[in-house]
C-alpha cells in the first residue's frame, strides 16, 4: 500500500498507458451495477427476538461483536426496527437521568450494579422491557430495507445521505444480509483498481474535496458523561469529541463505547467525569487487543482520501476527526462523508436527512 | 545534588518508597543535563541486556533485575514503556532515571509511546501522580523528560533498538539523526513511527490499526537492514505471551518484560542478554509473588486493568 494515497503501492496512476502489471487485474466495472446481495453473500445474519429483555439484546450484540441487528416482531412476523447501542444509550438516559450524580458516587460498585439492574428491570413498571419497544428509540436507526438486485448506486446514495445500515431482504421477506456502510467502504477499498472513478478520488487531498470540516460538537474532558451522553442524543450524534481547555482533542466517546458500561461493576463509569470514561473504554480495549490504541482516530485536511479510507477501513472505525497542527478538531470525516463523494462521483447527489458535521453550525452547541 | 543524595534516593525507590517532589524536580535537572547529550540513534556497547515494555510492574521490575543482575553490573537498554497501567508508573520511572543519572554509561533509557503527554493522561500515569502527590507538578517534569529521551539504540553498528518500528519517511538511521525530538510524540511522522509502527505479515506498509504508525512486512525489514549494514531490529511494543518473539527469519525480535501483564494477561515476561559478541541469550521470568508485592498505598482505580 502506498502510504500516502492508500492505494496498492504498484499503482499509483490510473491514467497511466501500462496494461498489465503482474497480480493485478486491469480489467474495470462498473461499479454502480454491483447489486447489493453480492457484498453479503457470505454473512451470517443475527437476528434478535422482540421479545427479549434489553439486556440480552446487548449480550447479542456483544457476543457477535455487532453494534446492531434487525428485531423481529412474531406478533405482526415483521421487523419492527434495529436495535443498537445508541438505543440503549437512549435508554440508559431516560433511566438514569434523575439521579444526584454525587449520591451515585457515594456508592460502592456492586451497590450500583444491583441498583442498576433493577432499574432497567423497573423501567416501565412492569417487566423487563423487551427489545421491540426499545428498538429504534434514538430515532437514529430505523429499519431500511432494499431487494437483492438494488444496485450498488442506490446503496451508496441512501449511505451518502446518512443512513448507516440497510437489510437486504429478499421478495420473501427473509433478510439475507445487512449491508453497513463500513462493509461498502470496505468493498471500495479492497477492490480499488478495479474502479477508475474511485481509484482518481484517491490521491485528492480532504482540502481538495472540500471535506472533512465544519463545526465540531465537543464536551470538555471535565465534563460528566452522562451531560455529554445527553448531548450526543440532543443533536444525534454517534459520537462526541472530548477536548481538554485548550481545545485539544484527547478523545471521544461514541454510542458503541456504551457496551463497556454494561459489564457489571462498570455502571459507576456514568457517573464519572469524560477523561475517565475516555480512560477506561481506551484500557479495556488495549488489554483485549494486546496493544494500546491511539486515543483518537484523526487525519488532517492536507491527507489524502486514500489515505483516510485506508484507516478507516484498518482502525473500523466510522469517523476520523480531521485536526490542525495543534490537534485541535477542525472537522469531522465520517463513512456517510466518504459514500456522499462516491455517489457525487457518479452523478448522483443524495441530500442528508439530518445536519451532518459538514454544515452544523448550531451556535447553542458549545463546549461544555 | 551530591552523589550520596542520589544514592539515597535510588535506596528508597528500590524499596518502592517515593521521593519528595523537590527531589523529583532536582533529579529531572539532572537527567535532563545527561539526556540532552545522547543522540536519536544512541550507541550502546555489547555486552548489554535489552528490556521491553515495564508499564510500571515496579515488583516485576525487580525480578528482572534479579534475572538480568542489577545496575551498573550489567549494562542494560530499556526500549521504553516504563508507565501507564501498572500501580507503580511513578517509582518505576523514577528509579530506572535515578540509575541513569548515578550510571549514565551502564543503563540507556529510550522513549516509548506512552512516553507522552497526551498518552499518560488516558492510560494513568498522569493520574497516579496526581494521587501519590496531589498535584500534577511531578507529571510535568517528567514529561518534560521524556521529551529528551532518545528515540532509539544501535548496538555495536549490527542492532538497531527502537520501541515500535519503522517508518515509511525514514530509509537511513542518518534520517533518524536529522529529527528534532524534543517535543511532545507528535501523532504522526517520522518520530511518531518509530514509536508506534509494528511488524505485520503483509508486503509493504499498511495503515495500523492502532491508529498511529505503520504495519510493515518482512520485505520492509530486509530492506532497512540492507541499506543500514545491521542484523538485527530488536524492538518492544506488543504483548507477547511468550516473553519474545521472533519474525521475518530472525531479523527482528519483540521483546516484552511485563510479566502477568496488567496483573491479569497470564504472560511470562523475557529479557535479550548480548555477550561481547552479539550471542543471543533469552531470559524468561515471570511475575513476582504475590507475597513480596506491596500493597498499593491508596485503593488503585479498577479502570486501569479491569
Amino acid at each position: 500500500m502506498d502510504p500516502i494515497t492508500g492505494l496498492p503501492s504498484s499503482r499509483r496512476s490510473t491514467l497511466s498507458d501500462d496494461a498489465h502489471r503482474e497480480g493485478l487485474t486491469t480489467e474495470t466495472h462498473d461499479w454502480t451495477l454491483v447489486k447489493a446481495i453480492d457484498l453479503v453473500a457470505d454473512q451470517k445474519v443475527v437476528v434478535i427476538d422482540g421479545e427479549k429483555p434489553i439486556e440480552e439484546a446487548c449480550d447479542i450484540l456483544t457476543r457477535n461483536n455487532i453494534s446492531s441487528a434487525p428485531v423481529y416482531d412474531a406478533s405482526t412476523k415483521s421487523y419492527s426496527g434495529m436495535f443498537d447501542w445508541a438505543d440503549v444509550m437512549t435508554y440508559l438516559l431516560i433511566v438514569l437521568k434523575k439521579k444526584d450524580a454525587s449520591q451515585q458516587l457515594e456508592k460502592t460498585d456492586a451497590e450500583l450494579s444491583a441498583e442498576f439492574n433493577d432499574l432497567v428491570k423497573l423501567a416501565s413498571h412492569c417487566q423487563p422491557v423487551p427489545v421491540k419497544l426499545a428498538s429504534d428509540l434514538s430515532k437514529k436507526n430505523p429499519f431500511y430495507s432494499v431487494l437483492p438486485e438494488t444496485s450498488l448506486l442506490q446503496v451508496v446514495e441512501l449511505f451518502g445521505s446518512g443512513t448507516h445500515r440497510v437489510a437486504v431482504v429478499d421478495a420473501n421477506g427473509i433478510i439475507k444480509g445487512i449491508l453497513t456502510q463500513s462493509r461498502v467502504v470496505n468493498y471500495f477499498y479492497q477492490n480499488v483498481t478495479k474502479f477508475p472513478p474511485i481509484e482518481q478520488l484517491f490521491p485528492k487531498t480532504l482540502n481538495e474535496l472540500d471535506i472533512g470540516k465544519g463545526f465540531v460538537i465537543s464536551a470538555s474532558s471535565d465534563s460528566f458523561v452522562l451531560d455529554a451522553l445527553t448531548m450526543m442524543i440532543k443533536n444525534g450524534l454517534s459520537s462526541i469529541a472530548i477536548v481538554d481547555s485548550e481545545g485539544m482533542l484527547l478523545g471521544n466517546i461514541s454510542m458503541t463505547d456504551v457496551k463497556y458500561v454494561l459489564r457489571s461493576y462498570s455502571h459507576v463509569l456514568m457517573w464519572k467525569t469524560c477523561q475517565q470514561f475516555v480512560s477506561t473504554v481506551r484500557s479495556r480495549q488495549g488489554l483485549e487487543d494486546g496493544q494500546d490504541r491511539y486515543p483518537v482516530f484523526d487525519a488532517r485536511p492536507t491527507s489524502t482520501l486514500g489515505y483516510t479510507i485506508a484507516k478507516l477501513s484498518a482502525t473500523k472505525a466510522h469517523r476520523l476527526w480531521v485536526v490542525d497542527e495543534r490537534m485541535r478538531a477542525v472537522g469531522v470525516l465520517s463513512l456517510t462523508d466518504v459514500l456522499l463523494i462516491f455517489a457525487r462521483s457518479a452523478g448522483a447527489n443524495p441530500k442528508p436527512k439530518r445536519v451532518s458535521s459538514l454544515s452544523l453550525s448550531s451556535p447553542t452547541s458549545q463546549s461544555e | 545534588m551530591g552523589q550520596s543524595d542520589l544514592d539515597g534516593q535510588i535506596e528508597k525507590l528500590r524499596k518502592c518508597e517515593l521521593i519528595s517532589e523537590n527531589e523529583v524536580k532536582e533529579l529531572c535537572r539532572k537527567a535532563r543535563e545527561v539526556l540532552i547529550e545522547e543522540s536519536n540513534v544512541q550507541r550502546v556497547d555489547a555486552p548489554v541486556t535489552i528490556c521491553g515494555d515495564i508499564h510500571g510492574q515496579f515488583y516485576d521490575l525487580k525480578e528482572l533485575f534479579k534475572v538480568g543482575g542489577d545496575c551498573p553490573d550489567t549494562n542494560y537498554l530499556f526500549l521504553g514503556d516504563f508507565v501507564d497501567r501498572g500501580f507503580y508508573s511513578v517509582e518505576t520511572f523514577l528509579l530506572l532515571l535515578a540509575l541513569k543519572v548515578r550510571y549514565p554509561d551502564r543503563i540507556t533509557l529510550i522513549r516509548g509511546n506512552h512516553e507522552s503527554r497526551q498518552i499518560t493522561q488516558v492510560y494513568g500515569f498522569y493520574d497516579e501522580c496526581l494521587r501519590k502527590y496531589g498535584s500534577v507538578n511531578v507529571w510535568r517534569h517528567c514529561c518534560e523528560i521524556f521529551d529528551y529521551m532518545s528515540l532509539s539504540a544501535i548496538i555495536e553498528n549490527k542492532i538497531f533498538c527502537v520501541h515500535g518500528g519503522l517508518s515509511p519517511v525514514i530509509g537511513s538511521l542518518d534520517q533518524i539523526r536529522t529529527i528534532d525530538r524534543k517535543q511532545e510524540v507528535p501523532h504522526d511522522g517520522a518520530m511518531c513511527d518509530l514509536l508506534w509502527s509494528d511488524p505485520d505479515d503483509i508486503e509493504g506498509w499498511g495503515i495500523s490499526p492502532r491508529g498511529a504508525g505503520y504495519l510493515f512486512g518482512g520485505d520492509i525489514v530486509a530492506q532497512f537492514l540492507q541499506n543500514n549494514n545491521l542484523d538485527l531490529i530488536a524492538r518492544a511494543h506488543q504483548l507477547v505471551m511468550e516473553g519474545y518473539k521472533l519474525m521475518f527469519n530472525n531479523t527482528i525480535v519483540t521483546v516484552w518484560s511485563a510479566p502477568n501483564y496488567c496483573y491479569r494477561c497470564g504472560n511470562v515476561a523475557a529479557i535479550l542478554e548480548l555477550d561481547d559478541k552479539l550471542n543471543k541469550n533469552y531470559k524468561i521470568f515471570e511475575a513476582a509473588p504475590q507475597d513480596v508485592r506491596g500493597l498499593p498505598a491508596k485503593k488503585p482505580a479498577p479502570d486501569y486493568f479491569l
